[in-house]
């Protein structure tokens, strides 16, 4: 039944991380780092992704719970599960589902051979949620109000959005000089589908106070607003269409329009010290399109039936009383959303030199590089309540020719034990890479309260060696 | 070289995939098993009628009204309540005695339940009754659910003769207790 699936559904989009991309950022030999940082040290002759292959990502955790904690097959009772599950969590314990998927992506060196200067672009599909928990109503659900009297049942404990978009870029780094590069992204977002319910206050109270007249006091204050974009036709009773096709109809074709910057710099203080900066979706969308405003605002104490004795036709309707009070509004008007911006940094410090060990080297052109670099990240994401942040310790190590791996350790309010692993690698011009971290939860991916991955394909063409 | 090279780093992917795998014995199919059973406690009907609006030469007497009560005009309501439980509490300062018809009433105005609780009149001493928590369930839960109406009938016993002047009042509270079953 709806009230059923739809409590349920709120407890499981367990789905993410917190967009923290922390094994892709600065690992330059794979080129979508640049989607992290337009100013990384990447360089190409020209590239193309594979389409639809170039780039997946998904992440998916909740700092409060894990699949395991309500799927395990271990006899206990589902709705026992249920509830232990709600009664651990906090109301700042979140939910954070962030997928992205490059549908094609491409990018060119401009001008000679000596040029430094590069251009990328592409489109890429993001889908976005963010939740935090809503305990309070959790609880009135499961247990409703009777063990908890005098206790107010938080409404702002509701917080969630969600955006389904289509990402449009054009990107331009250069190499400045040795020590620096600079670049920056454009994007144009356009959304298909967007759900806002962020701005929400009021409590539902049941008290009992001695010297009021009726056996408990309750009121509802309630000041609820759910803005959506891109959805309201599919909640009416005259569509008969196919959802999941429409809305990526409007993802891409139809949506509400946003624009947005990326930009980034990586510097070096000495040949093997490197400082980078980065920040990412500082942009907005302009909810246009088949929007919608719901509100519930208003106040409504409830006392029962109130006989007086008197005026034998006084008409009483709690539901009427009730819709007067706290009456549901329809609003259309436009709305912006603010896109997550997230922000990143790291110093970097390279050791070990080593000869390329391509067999031939006939010209006498040794190309020295470091085998070896390590050193720290900060990552920090926009969020309803407070920004989300992570710190990340890493090493990076070029185990052949063309095969490169990275190894992250990052603390952050997920866990603070997420070594995440990354490896690229290039088969003549064909450029492979996995990325995932919590890899230690992976002997059990199911007690895993968060995981993320990435792979990708790439076809990159370098200057022919002389 | 260049073959071992390559089977190196297509033995590394393999490995990277293989770590997916496991996991423990999950079973999804729960999800069906999911019940919930919350127990909400609301105001169910108050009055409080003062003695000096009972005005009365020593006779009997009786007063009535009914409110409307359309809870179960919601489909949520007649599909989900698995039990309701109803706690009367009065209080009688009125030095005379009372009984207390509460009526519960479909839309034709018939009377599907009737409860009825006797007060005994005021002797200069606390005079609060608590009464016995009167439980729905099954077939008195259908009747109960076809509820449009509360009526009340107080008839008051013959005894002390109440002017404009008399003290007391007649005060009747309760709540109801609805245990929903949602599957």
């Amino acid at each position: 039944m709806r009230i059923k699936y739809l409590v349920l559904g709120l407890l499981l989009q367990f789905s993410c991380f917190s967009q923290n991309k922390e094994v892709l950022y600065n690992f330059t030999t794979i080129l979508q780092a640049s989607l992290v940082n337009p100013g990384a040290d990447v360089s190409y002759k020209f590239y193309f992704g594979f389409p639809l292959l170039s780039g997946v990502s998904l992440n998916a955790g909740s700092s409060s719970f894990a699949a395991y904690d309500l799927f395990a097959k271990n006899g206990v009772d589902f709705n026992q599960k249920v509830r232990d599950v709600v009664n651990k969590s906090s109301r700042n314990d979140k939910v954070v589902t962030n997928e992205q998927l490059e549908v094609f992506s491409g990018g060119f060196r401009v001008g000679g051979t000596e040029s430094r200067s590069y251009v990328s672009f592409g489109v890429y599909q993001e889908f976005d949620f963010f939740m935090y928990m809503p305990k309070d109503l959790a609880i009135l659900a499961l247990d409703g109000n009777k063990d908890y009297i005098g206790k107010a049942f938080h409404l702002d404990d509701l917080s969630v959005k969600a955006e389904v978009l289509s990402v449009f870029h054009v990107g331009f780094h250069k190499k400045m000089n040795d020590k620096l590069v600079l670049g920056g992204r454009a994007k144009i977002y356009s959304s298909g589908a967007n759900a806002v319910s962020v701005h929400n206050s009021g409590y539902i109270y049941t008290g009992q106070e001695p010297g009021t007249p009726n056996l408990y006091n309750q009121i509802i204050s309630s000041n609820l607003e759910l803005k959506t974009s891109g959805l309201s036709s599919f909640t009416k009773d005259e569509y008969d269409g196919n959802i999941v096709r429409d809305i990526a109809h409007n993802t891409f074709f139809n949506g509400s329009l946003g624009l947005g910057l990326d930009a980034g710099v990586t510097y070096y203080l000495k040949e093997n010290l490197q400082v980078t900066g980065s920040i990412i979706d500082l942009g907005f969308v302009r909810q246009s399109k088949d929007i919608e405003t719901l509100t519930y605002k208003g106040t409504y104490q409830y006392k029962g039936a109130n006989p007086d004795f008197t005026n034998q036709n006084d008409p009483e309707n709690v539901f009427d009383e009730f819709k007067k009070a706290i009456p549901r509004d329809t609003l259309y008007n436009k709305y912006t959303t603010w896109r997550p911006t997230k922000i990143y940094t790291s110093v970097e410090y390279s050791f070990g030199k080593s000869r390329s060990d391509e067999e031939c080297n006939c010209h006498g052109h040794v190309t020295e590089r470091y085998k070896n670099a390590a050193g720290i990240q900060f990552f920090a994401m926009t969020a309803p309540r407070e920004p989300l942040v992570a710190l990340t310790a890493f090493y990076k190590r070029n185990i052949f020719e063309k095969l490169d791996v990275k190894a992250t350790y990052t603390v952050d309010s997920f866990s603070n034990k997420n070594i995440g692993l990354g490896l690229s690698g290039t088969i003549w011009k064909l450029n492979i890479y996995a990325l995932a971290n919590n890899v230690l939860e992976y002997k059990d991916v199911s007690k895993a309260s968060s995981a993320a991955f990435q792979i990708g394909l790439n076809f990159v063409f370098q200057d022919k060696e002389e | 070289m260049k073959h071992s090279f390559s089977n190196k780093i297509s033995s590394l992917f393999l490995l990277v995939f293989l770590l997916f795998s496991c996991s423990s014995d999950l079973d999804f199919n729960q999800a069906k098993d999911l019940k919930l059973e919350p127990a909400y406690v609301a105001n169910l009907a108050y009055f409080d009628v003062p003695a000096n609006k009972l005005t009365n030469s020593g006779g009997n007497q009786i007063i009535f009204d009914s409110r409307d009560f359309d809870i179960f005009k919601k489909q949520f309501f007649r599909d989900y309540l698995s039990k309701a439980e109803f706690d009367v509490e009065i209080e009688n300062n009125i030095q005379r005695s009372f009984v207390v018809n509460m009526l519960f009433l479909n839309s034709k105005n018939q009377v599907l339940i009737t409860k009825t609780f006797s007060v005994p009149a005021y002797t200069g001493t606390s005079n609060v009754i608590k009464y016995p928590t009167e439980v729905f369930e099954n077939q008195r839960l259908e009747l109960l659910k076809q509820t449009e109406q509360i009526g009340f009938i107080v008839l008051m016993a013959s005894g002390t003769p109440l002017d404009q002047s008399s003290l007391g009042n007649l005060k009747f509270r309760s709540s109801a207790t609805a245990y929903f079953t949602i599957q």
